[in-house]
């Protein structure tokens, strides 16, 4: 193929796309057949071109609907991270390295199809895939089938299932507020100094996946200068640690959900804080990726890699 | 599928759609057929757009009923074409009313379809025919927009359609002319559709071929294999009068079922007719037809005649010869041909006698009376006097102007009072060489008259009398001797510079004369491809590519085959990989390519500006010439600069030193 893709990418083959009519094909069969015996009665020319044309024309619009997903590339794109209990968001590129551009491409998963995208030549759409996200931990895309009915709505092709390569983090679902239980000494602990997370601008730092979109400096970007965070800061911040041992007596999902409660608490009321687990522990820091990399840890906390 | 459809330029599509699938109907059903759809189609634009009242379904019943009640009404009964169509196209002016979710639509859409077949149970031209390639091209746009009702505009859909219908063009063809046909036997027609048929009569009163001659109307067309006889030699023979009774000409008695044969004297000519519906049965050939058509009796004076009137296009095959010699009259034949009502026409019997006393063979005589028509008075002319009780008397001694019929009808009347069996043969004379497909077109207006007297040693011989008075009417034509006649030039003086001069066309006839050959030209490919298209004419066409036994199954297998052909090519068109059009595009991605190979993969999502931000912050080392192909590449495609043909150059040569 012309076009560069990644690894993961499925282009969709000939053996991958099957046809079938669709209730208004065969309504349509059905007009060629009367058509076809009136012309027969009447021994007419004409009616008989008709019936022939429009019979042809079912053939070509056959190629037609092949064509519309003949090597249309699938990659998947990014997906944000989401808490269990809530959808993740699939995001998948149809991609068109062809001439000729694809109309009313849809896919379908879990027996639901998501509304048809047209893709322009060359160039690709995005469809959202929403599936609900019960568990933490990873969530592999679900395989989809990508359909059509382009041309004419007679005839209906599907792909084999697409199983794209992708996951998206679910992070362990968050408790209900729950009094964070802390160790006294690390509570008084507090560090002074220049922080993020204050109100005062103090300068920008390189764009890390996870970072909050309103941070963003957009300027910079429009300007061409590549992706940057304003950095605000200029508060003292108390520290605090997040045990996993402060949480005895209950069972990993319900310590999960506390530690993960609390993360989210203690960076929304900008303390500086620490994660600790059986086996691994993040120091005191603050922000959208010390955030992240906590709530990942939880996420994958006693899961295979 | 059955969300409801509230988008109102799809509306406006199945309404446009729907108005072009109807509009042929407008000048054959009552005007309130046609009112009704459109009325339901008004008033459902009305609701979308003016939010008018839109009737519940008890209405729409009511509706319903009442134009069921009206259709049967108007033709006494709901079965058959008429009332068929009237129900469809009423009954689809309702369905608008309450169209609502997409399968509605399509409905409708499909049985537009059908009304547009239905279009041509009442007339096959060719303007119908162009006209239902629009309707059908409306359709099938509605039908995309129906199904994809996002992403296209019009113009888009428009295209999309027509450029399917070109495809799908050359595979109805090979159906078209392959799908097994039935011979047509299965057509019921109403009474009245032969009515207004112009045909020659099958008597000849003084006249009737002249009532024939004011009619442009085409008689026949004729194709010969390989070059046409001269004009003189085209006597296209219709049908023999033998019974006089002092005014007119009727057929008489037809003689028994003899075996009639003659001896050809030269070579055989083969041609081809296309006949005209005549509501006669007359089939004429070119004197004198050596085989006899399918369907068609050989009558004892060698004329074909069809087994029933002739209401459809008759296509037919034909051999003849020109020089002929016949054989033998058996006594009742020689009766009828000397037959001549006692106590008419006394003036031309004592010339006859006269002539008779002055020749001894039946020859002389003839040539005698060819003589007095030449020496004497005579004028051929188009428009000649009304004569009389004795028309022969009347025009050889007192009128003496014309035209073929007196003529023809004079002679035999002194043939036959001289004693030599003779008869009035009645058909058509020249006609007019279409240059433009090669082929004769006979009008009505080249009908014509002759006389055929029966010579001992030579059997039926054609005397034309009026070839002694107007050679220019065999030589050249009616329609010659019209022009002539118009331009005042006197007949009877061929060859002559002032005859030719006067034929001579000017610039603008001569193109109004050509524009109309090819016209007729396009008529007569119509009648033969699509209208007269049935089981005769495949046989003949198939035959004509060198297929004989044309089975069933045969055409079955060829007709797979031929469509399958036609359907791999389309996909493999259709289908290959394509060499991107725009060559910056591909030079961008070959680089792109060289990029990837070192680890650098453009994602899908990303622009090309992005991706050269980031590939020259993982390459610093090719910072860049990444960031000079990338700026090239987009003047050359998004900028000011797409046909820039030095930047084209540039980029073409960095991308190709391009080291990743």
């Amino acid at each position: 193929m012309s076009a560069t893709h990644a690894p993961g990418d499925v282009i969709l083959g000939r053996r991958q796309l099957f046809m079938l009519p669709t209730r208004f094909g065969l309504l349509f069969a059905l007009l060629l057949v009367v058509q076809l015996l009136t012309a027969i009665n009447y021994g007419n020319g004409l009616a008989y071109a008709l019936t022939f044309l429009l019979g042809s024309l079912a053939v070509v619009s056959m190629l037609y609907t092949h064509r519309n997903l003949f090597r249309l590339r699938l990659a998947a794109g990014i997906c944000a991270p989401v808490f269990a209990g809530e959808a993740a968001v699939f995001r998948i590129h149809l991609v068109n390295d062809s001439d000729t551009p694809r109309f009313g491409v849809a896919l379908m998963h879990d027996k639901k199809e998501i509304a048809g995208v047209d893709i322009p030549a060359h160039g690709s759409a995005d469809v959202e895939l929403p599936v609900p996200a019960a568990r933490r931990g990873h969530l592999t895309i679900p395989p989809v089938t990508v359909t059509t009915r382009f041309p004419l709505g007679l005839l209906y092709s599907w792909s084999r299932r697409v199983a794209l390569e992708q996951s998206c983090l679910v992070y362990p679902r968050p408790a209900g507020p729950t009094p964070r239980r802390t160790r006294e000494a690390e509570t008084l602990e507090s560090t002074r100094g220049l922080k993020t997370g204050g109100d005062d601008y103090i300068g920008t730092r390189e764009f890390r996946p996870g970072d909050s979109p309103h941070h963003v400096d957009w300027k910079a970007v429009a300007r061409g200068e590549g992706w940057h965070i304003k950095q605000f800061g200029g508060v003292y911040q108390p520290t605090v640690w997040l045990d996993w041992d402060t949480l005895p007596g209950l069972d990993t999902e319900t310590r999960l959900s506390a530690l993960t409660r609390w993360v989210l608490d203690a960076e929304r009321d900008g303390m500086l804080y620490g994660l600790r687990l059986p086996e691994k522990s993040f120091a005191p820091a603050n922000g959208e990726h010390h955030q992240h990399e906590c709530l990942r840890a939880l996420a994958l906390f006693g899961l295979k890699p | 599928m059955n969300a409801a459809i509230t988008s109102r330029p799809v509306l406006h599509s199945l309404l446009a759609a729907g108005a072009c699938a109807v509009a042929p109907h407008a000048l054959e059903l009552p005007p309130w057929v046609i009112a009704v759809f459109a009325i339901g189609a008004a008033w459902r634009y009305a609701c979308e757009t003016f939010q008018w009242y839109r009737p519940g379904r008890l209405v729409r019943l009511a509706l319903m009923l009442l134009v069921i009640v009206a259709v049967f009404r108007q033709f006494g009964t709901l079965l058959g074409r008429d009332p068929g169509i009237a129900l469809l196209i009423t009954l689809l002016g309702l369905k608008f009313l309450e169209l609502k979710t997409l399968r509605d639509f399509v409905v409708s859409l499909l049985v537009f379809y059908l009304v547009i077949l239905g279009g041509f149970l009442y007339s096959q031209s060719l303007w119908l025919g162009a006209w239902a390639l629009v309707a059908v091209a409306a359709c099938t746009a509605a039908l995309v927009h129906l199904t994809q009702p996002t992403g296209m505009d019009m113009t888009r859909r428009l295209r999309l359609s027509g450029a399917m219908l070109a495809k799908a063009a050359p595979l109805m063809v090979i159906v078209y002319l392959l799908f097994p046909r039935i011979s047509g036997t299965l057509w019921g027609l109403p009474a009245d559709a032969h009515s207004g048929l112009t045909g020659m009569p099958d008597t000849m009163q003084p006249g009737s071929i002249r009532n024939l001659s004011a009619s442009s109307e085409i008689a026949f067309r004729v194709s010969f294999d390989g070059a046409p006889p001269p004009l003189r030699e085209l006597y296209w023979r219709g049908l023999v009068l033998t019974e006089f009774d002092g005014r007119g000409w009727q057929r008489g008695r037809a003689g028994g079922a003899r075996e009639v044969s003659f001896v050809p004297l030269n070579e055989a000519v083969r041609y081809h007719v296309t006949l005209e519906p005549s509501n006669k049965p007359w089939m004429p050939a070119l004197d004198l037809p050596a085989i006899r058509p399918k369907d068609a009796r050989y009558q004892p004076d060698f004329t074909l005649e069809h087994r029933e009137p002739i209401r459809e296009r008759l296509n037919y095959t034909l051999t003849s010869y020109t020089r002929y010699r016949t054989g033998a009259l058996d006594a009742a034949e020689r009766a009828r041909a000397l037959q001549l009502p006692p106590g008419t026409s006394p003036r031309a019997r004592a010339l006859a006698a006269q002539w008779q006393r002055e020749n001894s063979a039946p020859q002389q005589v003839a040539q005698a009376a060819l003589d007095h028509f030449r020496r004497e008075n005579f004028v051929y002319t188009l428009s000649p006097p009304l004569l009389g009780g004795d028309p022969v008397d009347e025009f050889l001694f007192d009128t003496r102007r014309g035209f073929c019929e007196h003529y023809a009808s004079a002679f035999v009347a002194l043939m036959r009072a001289a004693g030599i069996p003779s008869r009035v043969v009645v058909g058509y004379l020249g006609g007019e060489l279409n240059t433009a497909g090669n082929y004769m077109i006979m009008r009505q207006s080249d009908a014509h008259a002759w006389a055929e007297v029966w010579l001992a040693e030579r059997g039926w011989v054609r005397v034309d009398p009026t070839g002694a008075v107007a050679p220019e009417r065999i030589e050249l034509g009616l329609d010659a001797v019209r022009r002539l006649e118009q331009q005042g030039v006197a007949l009877g003086s061929l060859p002559n510079e002032a005859v030719l001069r006067a034929l001579e066309l000017g610039w603008f006839e001569y193109v109004a004369r050509h524009a109309r050959w090819y016209w007729d030209y396009t008529n007569l490919a119509w009648y033969r491809w699509v209208v007269d298209y049935g089981k005769e004419r495949q046989e003949q066409f198939l035959t004509s590519l060198g297929l004989d036994d044309i089975s069933w199954s045969r055409l079955s297998i060829l007709l797979f085959v031929g469509a399958l052909l036609v359907t791999l090519v389309y996909a493999f068109l259709l289908l290959r990989p394509k060499k991107s059009v725009d060559p910056a595009l591909a030079l961008y991605l070959r680089f792109c390519r060289r990029l990837a190979r070192a680890g650098m993969v453009r994602a899908p999502h990303e622009g090309a500006h992005a991706f050269a931000d980031r590939a020259a912050r993982q390459r610093a080392d090719l910072a860049d010439s990444i960031s000079e192909i990338t700026v090239l590449y987009e003047d050359l495609r998004y900028g000011l600069a797409i046909s820039d043909r030095k930047k084209f150059i540039s980029l073409k040569k960095r991308v190709a030193a391009f080291r990743a």
